[in-house]
């Protein structure tokens, strides 16, 4: 159960790095600074707000946002100067960001773990086939098919997500359309972003908001997005909830290998298929 | 085909030489025969396969079936770094050289790979075959350039450069591939005069591609026409010129013909 | 004797003298300069001669900073035996590792290298009875002759220099042409013969054997072997380091470690905290500031000089 709702988190982050490397052509290797700036922005407002039912709520809407908006600035910012350049600069720039940002999370939040107390509606547990679950994870849970539907109706029943589908295919095609691009990698990296923040805000109330939250969600979240196949919307959503399963089940199997075994099977997906499972070969 | 040399003593061969990309088919059932000393062009009309049947040669492609012979020994599938090996020198249609390294860097390292020095790691490699590579950099007219960085030298130059590496592998046959293309017709003329005389000096076998029409009727000794992924015809530039159908499928294409 | 070499020269006399002008704790940093410079020049062997990008170096690191370890902790061996355990691990690592990275090119190399990377660091994080996981193997010390900061500099020291004499021999040898002509051009490369995966691989496997002596060296420096050795940061630290020192030449790396290092150092007193915010700016200036990338950055002047030297 906890591990189908670390698939959940997981899909929110890796599905919004595939989405960002789909149109942009940008591994963000900063993407888990964002789940866990995320995290931290859900731990303020819950403090600052009022005590009431509601303010919850209105922080799992907020913080993604916040993180939204901090991802359109880095986009608009730095990242726009550096597409025509060679790829592997773009990673190291990312590379570069999950330092800064996780030093200027340790200034703004301070070294302690914080927690986030869940809502009073949720703060129990349910009993489900003679087992206790906390009822957060049934939100968690609901709030996948959601979200999926959700994307999947803005990627193919919206105008914006059909720009976003023509931009994974042909970048150039789509700008000599007459199509702004440069505002569409803008939404896309800021809607990326707000993805990574959900997951993140969401995550907040079921693990220890810590520093190193970014690195452990990006190394998983990576493995993710390279064994789906990187831009592939569909990829990530089934590798996700393979690479979930695999690590709440593996952990009570087989504990030790498990992770090792999710590295190689992104190493051979890589050797084998380096564009993913479902992802697109590049020319 | 109807070249009546003995298969053991040419040179390249192909025999039924097949390639398609999705439903095209780019090289339909190319029979080809090269004896030594021959300087051979391969012309047809743009998507005739000449690329296709260029990279098919140079094993940069594999083809669909068919087999190809070099040197009385089949090569078919073999990598383009184990033809070299067997003595297969090419140029690329677009300037291939080592861009940041000097022109006679370029030659040494080609010299030092022919001699398969290159897994030596701890030897100095400044001054082996280093004279050997200024002999041919004077061989192709680019002696005051050695020190160069190669990324700098002006177009021509750097096609001349492309040609001492692929000599300096110290090939029986060299498979030029546009040697002319982007050049001012003067220096056209000057880089074929160059391989002409290389030829007949070290009894090299070419094949190579080309549009200059005027190029390849100067220095070709027998002419392959491509058409449509199959040969047209093949003869002397004579032949070839007088041939109808040669006439009709380039007939509006080229007008230097 | 070239400019170069008296500077080296004069190098080698200033560093050889420092230990009697110099307390303790400057002898340790420049016995960590010196060993991030090898790590550094190690991994440049692929980036800057080979153009290949390496982004999961730590793993050879940590191999060699584990092989060294263990066999001074579990086996008791003397760690001057134990030290050239440091390479040929890292280097059989980078050997199985290495045949499959160098199938692919640019950004999925990179990205296998890191995928390589992270299993290494998860063996040792999850292999608590072997490694020690998150707790490390402590008490890794060299033998009592070597164990004063001097001793162990002027060791370090040595072995580093060295290892780049060696490394320097390479990337001047027929091989270092070769692999030179791999990163300007592969498919002209195949074309006078060379069998550019092998060619690249023994690249792998040398750069891997000198990044696990670093480790080594590090690991009896340090006085024990962390799973962090092999993290996927780690892995952007000799990368940082030849980009801020210029990747293109042969000592640049070294030249970046001497920077990277005393800057680490002023900030670190300064504010303890604020020294990956600080390296994090520099690399996203560095990355945005020269147009170029890694060949703008080599290729301003460290190419030019280095071709048109006199010979």
């Amino acid at each position: 159960m906890s591990g189908l709702s670390v698939g959940m988190f997981l899909f929110l982050v890796s599905v919004g790095m595939s989405l960002i490397f789909g149109v942009t052509r940008i591994v963000n290797l900063a993407h888990g600074s964002f789940y866990m700036v995320g995290a931290y922005l859900m731990v303020t407002l819950v403090e600052v707000l009022p005590d009431r039912p509601w303010a919850f709520w209105l922080a799992l809407v907020a913080a993604p946002l916040g993180v939204a908006v901090l991802g359109g600035a880095i986009e608009v910012g730095l990242l726009r100067l550096i597409y025509h350049r060679d790829p592997l600069m773009q990673l190291i720039l990312t590379f570069g960001l999950i330092l800064v940002i996780s030093t200027l999370v340790l200034l703004v939040w301070g070294p302690d773990n914080k927690s986030v107390s869940r809502p009073d509606a949720l703060a129990g547990s349910v009993l489900i086939f003679g087992q206790r679950f906390p009822s957060y994870y049934l939100l968690v849970l609901g709030l996948a098919p959601v979200v999926a539907v959700g994307l999947w109706l803005i990627f193919y029943r919206t105008r914006w997500g059909m720009l976003i589908r023509a931009a994974t295919v042909d970048r150039e095609m789509l700008g000599a359309l007459g199509v702004n691009v440069a505002a569409l990698y803008t939404q896309v990296f800021a809607f990326g972003s707000w993805l990574a923040g959900l997951g993140g805000a969401l995550a907040a109330p079921t693990v220890a908001v810590a520093l190193g939250m970014d690195g452990d969600v990006l190394t998983t979240a990576f493995v993710v997005v390279v064994i789906g196949g990187l831009g592939s919307f569909a990829g990530s959503f089934i590798s996700a909830l393979l690479v979930g399963l695999l690590q709440s089940f593996g952990i009570l199997v087989f504990p030790a290998v498990s992770i090792v075994l999710l590295f190689a099977i992104m190493a051979v997906v890589l050797i084998v298929r380096p564009w993913g499972l479902l992802g697109r070969p590049e020319e | 085909m109807a070249d009546p040399t003995d298969p053991q003593e040419l040179v390249l061969q192909t025999i039924g030489l097949r390639k398609h990309f999705g439903g095209v088919l780019a090289v339909n059932g190319v029979d080809l025969s090269v004896a030594p000393g021959d300087v051979r062009a391969i012309i047809g009309p743009n998507g005739a396969g000449k690329t296709t049947l260029f990279n098919l040669l140079t094993g940069d492609l594999t083809h669909d079936s068919g087999r190809i012979y070099f040197a009385g020994e089949e090569v078919s599938g073999l990598p383009p770094h184990q033809l070299c090996r067997r003595g297969m020198g090419r140029t690329f249609q677009i300037t291939s050289i080592f861009r940041r390294l000097s022109a006679l860097e370029n030659v040494q390292t080609a010299f030092l790979s022919h001699h398969r020095r290159h897994y030596n790691i701890l030897t100095p490699a400044r001054r082996l075959y280093r004279d050997d590579a200024f002999a041919l950099l004077e061989r192709v007219g680019l002696q005051e350039q050695a020190r160069k960085p190669s990324g700098i030298l002006p177009h021509g130059d750097q096609r001349r450069l492309e040609l001492a590496i692929a000599l300096a592998s110290g090939p029986r046959l060299l498979l030029l591939d546009e040697p002319t293309a982007g050049m001012a017709p003067r220096e056209r003329h000057e880089i074929m005069a160059l391989v002409a005389r290389i030829t007949s000096d070290t009894g090299l076998t070419v094949v190579f591609t080309e549009h200059d029409m005027d190029v390849v009727f100067a220095v070709a000794r027998r002419i392959t026409v491509l058409h449509q992924g199959s040969v047209l015809t093949e003869g002397s530039p004579a032949a070839v010129r007088a041939n109808p159908d040669v006439r009709r499928v380039y007939l509006g294409q080229l007008t230097s013909c | 004797m070239t400019a170069s070499a008296r500077a080296l020269g004069l190098l080698a006399v200033v560093l050889a003298l420092a230990p009697l002008a110099l307390p303790p704790f400057f002898l340790q940093l420049l016995t960590e300069i010196a060993i991030v410079g090898l790590f550094a020049t190690a991994f440049n062997l692929l980036m800057g001669f080979g153009g290949m990008v390496s982004f999961g170096h730590a793993a050879y690191f940590a191999l060699g900073a584990y092989a060294a370890a263990l066999l001074v902790k579990r086996a008791g061996v003397p760690m001057l035996l134990a030290l050239p355990a440091a390479p040929l691990a890292a280097a059989a690592g980078a050997l199985l590792f290495g045949f499959f990275i160098v199938r692919l090119t640019h950004t999925y190399f990179a990205m296998l290298s890191l995928a390589f990377a992270q299993i290494v660091f998860t063996v040792i994080f999850k292999w608590k009875s072997l490694t020690g996981g998150d707790d490390g193997l402590l008490d890794v010390w060299p033998p009592a002759m070597l164990k004063s900061p001097a001793a162990y500099y002027y060791f370090t020291l040595a072995t580093v220099a060295l290892s780049l004499f060696v490394l320097h021999s390479v990337s001047e040898s027929p091989f270092g042409y070769a692999l030179r002509s791999v990163r300007e051009n592969p498919r002209r490369a195949r074309f006078i013969g060379i069998n550019v995966r092998r060619l690249q691989l023994l690249a792998f496997v040398i750069s891997g054997a000198f990044s696990g002596l670093a480790g080594g060296l590090f690991a009896f420096y340090n006085g024990s072997v962390f799973p962090d050795f092999a993290y996927f940061t780690k892995s952007f630290e000799p990368l940082v380091v030849a980009l801020l020192g210029g990747a293109q030449s042969f000592f640049g790396p070294l030249a970046g470690a001497f920077g990277f290092k005393i800057l680490e150092w002023l900030v670190s007193r300064q504010w303890p905290v604020y020294w990956p915010l600080f390296l994090g700016t520099i690399v996203v200036l560095v990355i945005v500031a020269l147009p170029q990338g890694f060949v703008g950055l080599a290729g301003g002047q460290g190419w030019r000089t280095r071709l048109i030297r006199k010979s």
